[in-house]
This record gives C-alpha cells, sequence and structure tokens, in this order.
C-alpha cells in the first residue's frame, strides 16, 4: 500500500465525529484525572480502559491516548497550584511553578505548560510518525534470537531505572515474569500453576492485574492515611502568558522535546526522568540560571516539554516493535489486544489503515489539547473541590465493573483486589510497580522466543548471539546493567 | 541498623525464602511436563526454574546490598500513631473480602452500593449525605452503561433484579 492510500485510509477510520469526540473525551478525562493528587494519568488510562471494550478499535484506541496526553499535562495544575504533582512526571514542574503561583503568577506558570505541553505534544508525534514505520521495516529482520534479545534489553532497563534500586526493579520484574508463567503452558498444553482451577488455565487477566497494580494501592493508602492529599489551592493571579515568553523559553522548549522524544522512545525510561533532564540542560544554558528554582518561567517550560515530548515517542517502541515503552502504553496495549490487534511490525502490514488513523488522530489532539487545556485551568477549583474520600469508592466501584467486563468473570474482580494489595505492599516496601506490570506482559513473548530460537537451533544456546541485532542488543543489556550498578556505587562511596 | 538496610534484608530473605519454596516445591508439585521431552531447554518446566534462581540470586544481592547498606528511610515507618492505620488496612481487606463474597449472592449493583458506602464511612468522610447519594447512583449508571450499552451480562444475584 503506498503512502497516500495508507494515508486515505488512516483518514477513512478516523474522519468521522465519533473518532474527535471520543479524542476529545479522551483529553477531557485526562485532563481531570491527571489534575486530581492521587488520581493520576495511569490510573485514568487504566480506568478508562473498560469503556472502550464496546467500541470500534480506533475509537478505543484515541480515547486512551487523549486520557494519556491530556493526564500528562493535566498533572502540571495541581503541581503548580498546590505543589503537589498530579503524575510523578509533573514533579520537576513545582521547582518553578509554584515558586511563580506564590507570587500570584499561577496562570502565567499554566499558560507556559500548556503551550509547552502542547508543542513538545505536536514535536513527539512528529518523531512518531517519521520513526515507527522505518524501525517496523528494520524489525521485519527479526527473528526470535533477536526478539528474546530486544525484549531482554528492554525488562533490564525498565528494572533498572523504574525505582531507586537496580536489585528492586529486578525483583519486580522477575514477579511478573512468575506470574506470566500462571496457565497452560505454550508448547505442550500442560500446567503450570493452575492448581485445578479452570479460570487460571488461561493465565492471570491481564487487565485484572494492571487495574489491581496501579488503582487498588490508590485507595488502600487512602485508608492508611486519609488525610494526606488536603493542601492549600493557589490562585490563578492576573499576570497571563505572552507570546513574548514563549518565545523567549522556545529553545528550552524544543530542547526538551527532543529530549523527551529520545529518552520516549527507550522502552522503560519514561517521562520523569525526561522532565528532570530537560530542566536541568534548560537550567546549565539559561542566561537566567540563577532564578530556576525561584519562580522561572523556563524552567516551567522546560520540564512541561520534557515530560510531554515521551507521550508519542512511548509508541514509537510500542507500535514498531509491540514492547511498550512506559506503564501507560502498557496499558494501552490491553486496548489493542482486547480488540484483537498485536502491536508490532505484523500490524503495519496487516493494519496499516489503524496506524495512520492513530497518527492522523495524535496530531489532532496537539491542537485539542490546546482547547481543553485552556478550559481545565480556568476550571482547576472544581476539580480540586472533589472530595478525594468520596472519589476513591467511586475508583473501587468503577475498578469491579470495568474488570468484571472484560470476561464476565467474578474470579477477575478477586486477582484484581489480590493484586491491589501486592501493589500495596510494593509500593510501601519501595518496590517499582511497572517492572512487574511491563514483565508480565513481555513474559510470555519472551518465554516464547526463547523456546522457538532453541527448536531453531537444537538447543544451541549460540543462537541467541547470532548476528548484528542480537550483539547490539546484548551490547545493550551489558551497558545498562554497568552504569547502573557504577551509578548506585558511586552514590554509595561518600556515604561509607 | 539503619531501616533502609533492614528494609532490602528482609526482601532479600523473603527473596530468598520464596525462590526455595518455587524450586523444592511449586515447581516440582504444580507444574507437569511430558515425560517424553528429551532436552530440559524446551521442557515447561525450564523457565520457571530460571526464574526461581534468578530470583535467589537477586535475594542474596539484596542481602549483601543491605549489610554494606545505606540509610534511607522506611517505607513502613512513619510518625504518628499506628494502630488506627492498621486498623483501617484491615477493615479495607474485609471489606474488599466481603465485597468479592457478596457479589455471585446479592449482584453487583447491591454489593457495590454497600462497598461504596463502607469504604466512604471508612475514610471517615465529611460528606454523608452526598456518600449515600453517591453510594447508590455511581453503581446504577454504571449498570446502565455496562449492561445496556457494553452489552455486558453484570451478574444480578438472588433477590432484587433490576430492568
Amino acid at each position: 500500500m503506498s503512502l497516500i492510500e495508507s494515508l486515505a485510509a488512516g483518514f477513512a477510520l478516523v474522519g468521522n465525529i465519533e473518532a474527535f469526540l471520543m479524542l476529545f473525551c479522551g483529553l477531557i478525562v485526562g485532563v481531570i484525572g491527571g489534575a486530581i493528587p492521587g488520581l493520576s494519568a495511569t490510573m485514568a488510562v487504566a480506568l478508562a480502559l473498560p469503556f472502550t471494550f464496546s467500541m470500534a478499535p480506533i475509537n478505543g484506541i484515541l480515547l486512551l491516548l487523549g486520557v494519556y496526553k491530556g493526564g500528562i499535562f493535566g498533572g502540571s495544575i495541581p503541581a503548580i497550584l498546590i505543589k503537589t504533582p498530579g503524575t510523578p512526571a509533573s514533579s520537576a514542574t513545582i521547582l518553578d511553578g509554584h515558586p511563580m503561583a506564590e507570587r500570584g503568577e499561577a496562570g502565567r506558570a499554566l499558560g507556559m505548560a500548556l503551550y509547552a505541553s502542547c508543542t513538545a505534544d505536536a514535536v513527539s508525534n512528529l518523531a512518531l510518525i517519521l520513526f515507527a514505520g522505518w524501525l517496523a521495516s528494520f524489525a521485519m529482520n527479526f527473528g526470535p534470537p533477536e526478539f528474546f534479545a530486544l525484549i531482554l534489553f528492554s525488562l533490564t532497563i525498565i528494572a533498572g531505572v523504574s525505582g531507586e534500586s537496580l536489585l528492586r526493579g529486578a525483583l519486580s520484574a522477575l514477579a511478573g515474569l512468575l506470574l506470566a508463567t500462571i496457565g497452560l503452558d505454550l508448547v505442550y498444553g500442560t500446567n503450570r500453576f493452575t492448581f485445578g482451577n479452570p479460570n487460571m488455565m488461561g493465565g492471570l487477566n491481564f487487565i485484572a492485574v494492571l487495574i489491581g497494580l496501579f488503582a487498588i494501592p490508590e485507595i488502600i493508602a487512602m485508608a492508611w492515611n486519609p488525610v494526606a492529599h488536603l493542601g492549600k489551592t493557589r490562585s490563578l493571579g492576573k499576570t497571563r502568558c505572552t507570546l513574548a515568553d514563549y518565545l523567549g523559553s522556545i529553545k528550552s522548549i524544543l530542547r526538551g522535546s527532543l529530549i523527551g522524544v529520545f529518552l520516549g522512545s527507550i522502552p522503560g525510561i519514561g517521562a520523569a526522568p525526561s522532565a528532570f533532564l530537560s530542566y536541568s540542560e534548560a537550567r546549565r544554558t539559561s542566561k537566567n540560571k540563577a532564578n530556576f528554582g525561584k519562580g522561572e518561567i523556563e524552567g516551567v517550560a522546560a520540564s512541561e516539554a520534557g515530560n510531554n515530548g515521551v507521550a508519542g515517542a512511548t509508541l514509537i517502541p510500542l507500535l514498531a516493535l509491540g514492547v511498550p515503552g512506559d506503564v501507560i502504553t502498557a496499558i494501552i496495549i490491553g486496548a489493542f489486544m482486547v480488540h484483537g490487534l498485536q502491536p508490532g511490525p505484523m500490524m503495519f502490514i496487516l493494519n496499516v489503515d489503524i496506524i495512520y488513523g492513530l497518527f492522523i488522530g495524535l496530531i489532532i489532539s496537539s491542537v485539542l489539547l490546546l482547547i481543553v487545556g485552556s478550559v481545565a485551568i480556568r476550571g482547576f477549583r472544581f476539580v480540586a473541590d472533589v472530595p478525594k474520600r468520596l472519589l476513591m469508592p467511586a475508583v473501587l466501584v468503577l475498578c469491579i465493573y470495568g474488570v468484571f467486563a472484560v470476561n464476565n468473570n467474578i474470579f477477575d474482580v478477586g486477582v484484581m483486589l489480590v493484586m491491589g494489595w501486592v501493589g500495596y505492599l510494593m509500593m510501601r516496601a519501595r518496590i517499582p510497580a511497572a517492572p512487574f506490570l511491563i514483565a508480565f506482559i513481555l513474559g510470555p513473548l519472551l518465554e516464547d522466543n526463547f523456546r522457538q530460537a532453541m527448536l531453531m537451533s537444537g538447543s544451541d544456546p549460540v543462537i541467541l548471539f547470532r548476528g548484528p541485532i542480537t550483539w547490539f542488543f546484548w551490547a545493550l543489556t551489558g551497558l545498562t546493567v554497568f552504569a547502573i550498578t557504577r551509578s548506585t556505587l558511586r552514590k554509595r562511596v561518600p556515604l561509607s | 541498623m539503619p531501616d533502609s538496610t533492614a528494609l532490602n534484608l528482609r526482601l532479600g530473605i523473603a527473596s530468598l525464602l520464596a525462590s526455595g519454596f518455587l524450586f523444592f516445591y511449586a515447581i516440582p508439585r504444580f507444574v507437569s511436563a511430558p515425560s517424553n521431552i528429551n532436552n530440559i531447554v524446551l521442557s515447561p518446566l525450564f523457565w520457571p526454574y530460571i526464574l526461581s534462581v534468578l530470583t535467589a540470586l537477586v535475594g542474596l544481592g539484596l542481602i549483601a546490598v543491605s549489610i554494606t547498606g545505606e540509610p534511607e528511610e522506611d517505607g513502613f515507618a512513619e510518625p504518628g500513631p499506628m494502630l488506627p492505620k492498621w486498623g483501617r488496612l484491615a477493615a479495607l481487606a474485609l471489606i474488599m473480602a466481603a465485597t468479592f463474597l457478596l457479589l455471585p449472592a446479592l449482584g453487583m449493583v447491591w454489593t457495590s452500593m454497600l462497598a461504596f458506602l463502607a469504604t466512604a464511612f471508612l475514610f471517615r468522610t465529611r460528606h454523608p449525605v452526598a456518600a449515600v447519594i453517591c453510594a447508590v447512583l455511581i453503581p446504577l449508571v454504571l449498570y446502565g452503561f455496562f449492561a445496556h450499552v457494553a452489552g455486558v451480562a453484570v451478574p444480578q444475584g438472588n433477590f432484587v433484579r433490576l430492568p
């Protein structure tokens, strides 16, 4: 199919009011979800997922992408107004955003956050469109050994950078891989940890596990401390972000966008490190570096560009390789799977209309985000006033309905509740949940590719190192382990 | 001993115990493999065994880190009285267990209403009237969406059935 034909097929899918409406609704839900401290963009996407089951695939996926992009921007609103990041990615925005709010310039900071977010989002979408197809065509050369090495690299980097300790990240990933072995064996069809329960023969439901890991722990955390969310909301003030402010920060915005694209396209790194790197680069090169941390508008621009720059780029490994770039794209992969779609290089051949439909929808989402974000900034006070002690019971009820709806199975609700407690214990023990979920998704793929490689080679492990692509991924895996171990050891030296 | 090293030590010991349990008891007992497989690498047992060995190695690593560890804050250690916090956690666990057990008998709508109310009051809501209204409305709205729009067979229970 030529480019024009692919574009036409994409337009045919999204060229209707329903698709735009879903994208728009997704952005609204995302901004509200991201703006409520304790709800987060991840939880908003997880909670929106069950509502997409009855939709056309493209509409459902666009809705989730809208929630994702809206949520990442929405997180900046409470970060600036109440010094509480709505999402972890907005933590860097607090550094300069909240001091500006204290000076009565919250409206200016939020305006800059919105414009930087939309610009970075557009750059990130452009990168996705330019690179995903190229990477997918390259990945068509991959066989089982290459995919095994790629998935191993992805898991290593996710385990290494998601939390504060490589070992705790690795423990989380191993637990996810172990949980993924439950069910019938992929090759021989024999039972593995099914305990004679027919509900477990197909493995644990992915959506029950993810909602359990990312929504229920917040409810349990509220039982631990019901007043943790209370904070003082600042007013917007009278100053607004001007064109001169925007142009004055454009270098930092573009640099942050590119940092976001680069880090977002590497599986596992995510938005928060990108925001902090973008912020520190802006501070290092700015002529106003002395004002950073005291309410410098360029600092808000850089951190918001950094965290929104990853939003489109995390879809590059998802669409081109079938490897989720972060937790939110791991949830979005669920929407693909529910609709019988398998992200990866073959999707660029079998479902090219959906791929181009998504590209078109994503471009439009940057414009819609500008509209939704402008309204959300003014309406935040209403969102901030939603009583969290009523919101969390509502989330619990929503989780129960949503998880049941996947398979019409009460057993899945039980899995979700148990996983919620597992997630809460992990949270308290500072074990990151992201490696667990991503390993749970990639576990069957990792094992399947390993066994296929062994079948191809007559069980000779040398096949796992058979050519430049596998060497490349093994080298990256080794480098990742080396770099993370070295940085951990360096942190420990001054204390000993 | 600093708190973080205690946490790493606990995690390390738990990992070793989990690994031992998997290796010596759970995998031989709960993973079945056809008897005619010549090559262990292709057996359904191979992957779980590899994962249990890796879990043990990570556990040893965590113990090693805890011995040479740096001081950090323990996630479980917090200021203030702990008893009410643990009490609320236990109550929430009971609410969740009761919700799961009551779902088939009472149906999803009525169970959700009770779960909402119990959770809101456990969280000491300052809006009791709004909590009751939300407890009734939210499950009903969700029932309307999932049963009539998404076509999900929402469990109705044995007592009061909804259209």
